[in-house]
């Protein structure tokens, strides 16, 4: 087929006719019928759809339609031009007659006779491959542009709150270092007065506390400088006893606090392949943690267990149970509960307990409801 | 008599109806939440995800103006409205005519409903190319101002417009919705208006409501295609008639 014959059929006329401008104009036209059959359509809409034009009249206009251009001309485009006797520049999807689909853009008119009723719905049809392509991509581009924008604000919400938790903290922790400080400047003072070794001995080790307590401080804001900045806190495993770790701790623990009672369970069948330090670390901050929020007068419960499958450590406490919002934030570094007091810390005890769980590749996860309050630590066990 | 209006459009589709019956009749028309010229801050994305949260306004406005006895007519999806809001407080509506309804329009089994959900699917996505003109700029002013033709002759297509998402959840909730189990529930006095060719909701598809509603009949119209209160009111207005 020469090119001509591509755009239009037959040849053209002496002089420019009505006729063939019709039939050969540059887009497709369509006229259906009251009863929704194709009326007429003009040989270059024929050709588009892939037929004789012959074949088109008396087809239902319908079925030149896909699936979702049927809804759409039934539920938009029919019942507009019945109210305003047109509808402008509406995207629709043809199906010609080999079943690919051409996308068009269509404008439609009514003709009404004389008597008022319908006599033709004209359709003026566009080819608009890649101007609907192109639409397609404004709207997907819109719609990511979308998601991105929420995901973004999102992110600045949160760090909007990061900085302000961050101030906060450098608040708590001047405020809490001024203490220990304080005291030790206060038995430095002492130590001059003191009339005895015996007295030196004893303001030495008070002294000593406080130190204890402002290393511990400075531990953790180490710990969550190098979980938050580098790839999660270093730890160094080797096969180790467990439970003299564990005794330890609670025996640190329970001296501190001697009107807590600590009730014990552990079933220790092996040595377990972990950083002993750290898993001390570990429990000693759930374990502080259940002794800051148990309720008074109730024992806190330790539960553990090491098999050739695993390793788990529980502690639980009663008292009021975690809220669902805060134990969203319970694992993420200054959070400290609503009703927090001066006993709470750097609210970072929770989050370098996941951190250490999280470098050995376990898991800790908390149970809340009126009976109890749980942590639970659980790793599997390794050999090496 | 109160009339709702199917999706695409709004209460303008009973223009040829609903003067029919004002003399005998005391006819009721409104937008439903989300078309139209309704509140568009009304509409709640939640309640509006299942037929439900339509019925549920239906009833609302029944009990508004203390209908007892009334005539429910609901076009397309809103047939099914229709029926959820009987099921809801059948005190309101002593018969429903239900115009073009389809309990499913997915198949499902032996179930003809006419479309598959890659169909539907691909309807949705369809519709989103069909709002391009649409921005939320032009919104108050369509909306606002129904009976200034000057603002309406800058605007192509201005009956009938709707926020492209909310138009989109509408196609949704309409085209996924299954309300074949509560059809035998309906006590009202039905009558199903059913067009000869209907891509939407084919005879047969009218045949299984009519089937499975208790006390019900049909009626074929002449009429084709989806919206015959449009293209073919007088047999609409006779049909309907009829039957009250």
């Amino acid at each position: 087929m020469p090119l001509s014959e591509a755009f239009a059929r037959g040849d053209a006329p002496a002089s420019e006719s009505y006729e063939d401008l019709y039939e050969n104009a540059p887009c497709g036209y369509l006229s259906v019928g009251a009863d929704g059959r194709v009326a007429r359509a003009n040989l270059t809409f024929a050709a588009w759809a892939g037929y004789q034009r012959d074949e088109l009249a008396g087809r239902r206009f319908s079925d030149l339609l896909n699936i979702a251009g049927k809804i759409f001309f039934e539920t938009h485009v029919a019942p507009l031009l019945r109210m305003q006797g047109f509808f402008d520049e509406f995207a629709i999807d043809l199906i010609t007659s080999d079943g690919s689909r051409l996308p068009a853009i269509a404008n439609a008119r009514e003709r009404r006779g004389a008597d008022g009723h319908l006599r033709f719905i004209r359709l003026t049809i566009i080819r608009a491959t890649d101007r609907r392509r192109f639409e397609r991509n404004l709207i997907d581009a819109r719609k990511e542009s979308d998601h991105l924008r929420i995901a973004l604000e999102e992110n600045l919400r949160q760090e909007r709150n990061n900085a302000e938790l961050r101030e906060q903290f450098i608040a708590v922790l001047g405020h809490d270092l001024r203490n220990p400080l304080a005291s030790i400047s206060g038995g430095a003072r002492l130590m001059l007065k003191a009339k005895s070794t015996a007295d030196a001995a004893r303001i030495e080790a008070m002294m000593q506390t406080s130190v204890t307590r402002m290393a511990k401080m400075i531990d953790s804001v180490m710990d969550l400088a190098r979980g938050r900045l580098g790839g999660g806190i270093p730890i160094s495993k080797s096969v180790i006893a467990i439970e003299p770790v564990l005794d330890q701790v609670v025996a640190e623990l329970a001296a501190a606090h001697p009107d807590k009672v600590i009730e014990v369970n552990f079933e220790i069948e092996k040595p377990i392949f972990c950083d002993g330090l750290r898993m001390a670390q570990l429990f000693s901050n759930l374990l502080a943690n259940a002794i800051n929020h148990g309720a008074e007068h109730h024992p806190i419960r330790v539960n553990a267990k090491a098999n050739d499958k695993e390793f788990i450590l529980s502690v639980a406490n009663t008292g009021n149970p975690i809220s669902d919002d805060t134990k969203a934030r319970l694992f993420l570094p200054f959070c400290r509960g609503p009703d927090h007091g001066p006993a709470e810390g750097l609210g970072l005890g929770l989050y370098i307990a996941s951190e250490i769980a999280k470098a050995h590749s376990g898991d800790l996860e908390v149970t809340s409801s009126d009976l109890e309050t749980r942590f639970t630590f659980s790793m599997k066990s390794q050999n090496r | 008599m109160i009339f709702a209006h199917g999706f695409g459009c709004d209460q303008n589709m009973w223009r040829f109806v609903a003067p029919a019956f004002e003399a005998d009749f005391r006819t009721i028309l409104f937008d439903h939440v989300g078309a139209g010229q309704s509140d568009l801050s009304a509409y709640q994305a939640g309640k509006y995800a299942t037929l439900d949260g339509y019925a549920e306004d239906v009833v609302e406005i029944g009990r508004e103006l203390s209908l007892t006895d009334a005539v429910f007519v609901g076009h397309s999806v809103s047939a099914m409205i229709g029926i959820l809001a009987s099921l809801k407080a059948p005190e309101l509506f002593e018969s429903l005519v239900l115009v073009g309804p389809s309990a499913r329009y997915i198949d499902d089994g032996d179930y003809v409903g006419g479309f598959s959900e890659a169909q539907i699917e691909e309807l949705l996505s369809f519709l989103e190319e069909n709002h391009m003109g649409w921005s939320a700029q032009m919104a108050p002013v369509i909306m606002g101002n129904p009976d200034r033709p000057d603002l309406a002759d800058e605007l192509t297509n201005s009956f009938c417009r709707t926020d492209p998402e909310i138009a989109k959840a509408f196609a949704r909730v309409t085209f996924k919705s299954d309300n074949r189990a509560d059809l035998p529930k309906v006590t009202a006095r039905s009558l199903i208006l059913q067009c000869s060719e209907d891509v939407i909701a084919s005879p047969t598809v009218g045949a299984f409501v009519q089937q499975n509603i208790p006390n019900s009949r049909m009626i074929m119209l002449n009429a084709t295609g989806h919206c015959p209160n449009l293209s073919a009111p007088d047999e609409v207005v006779s049909a309907i008639r009829a039957f009250v």
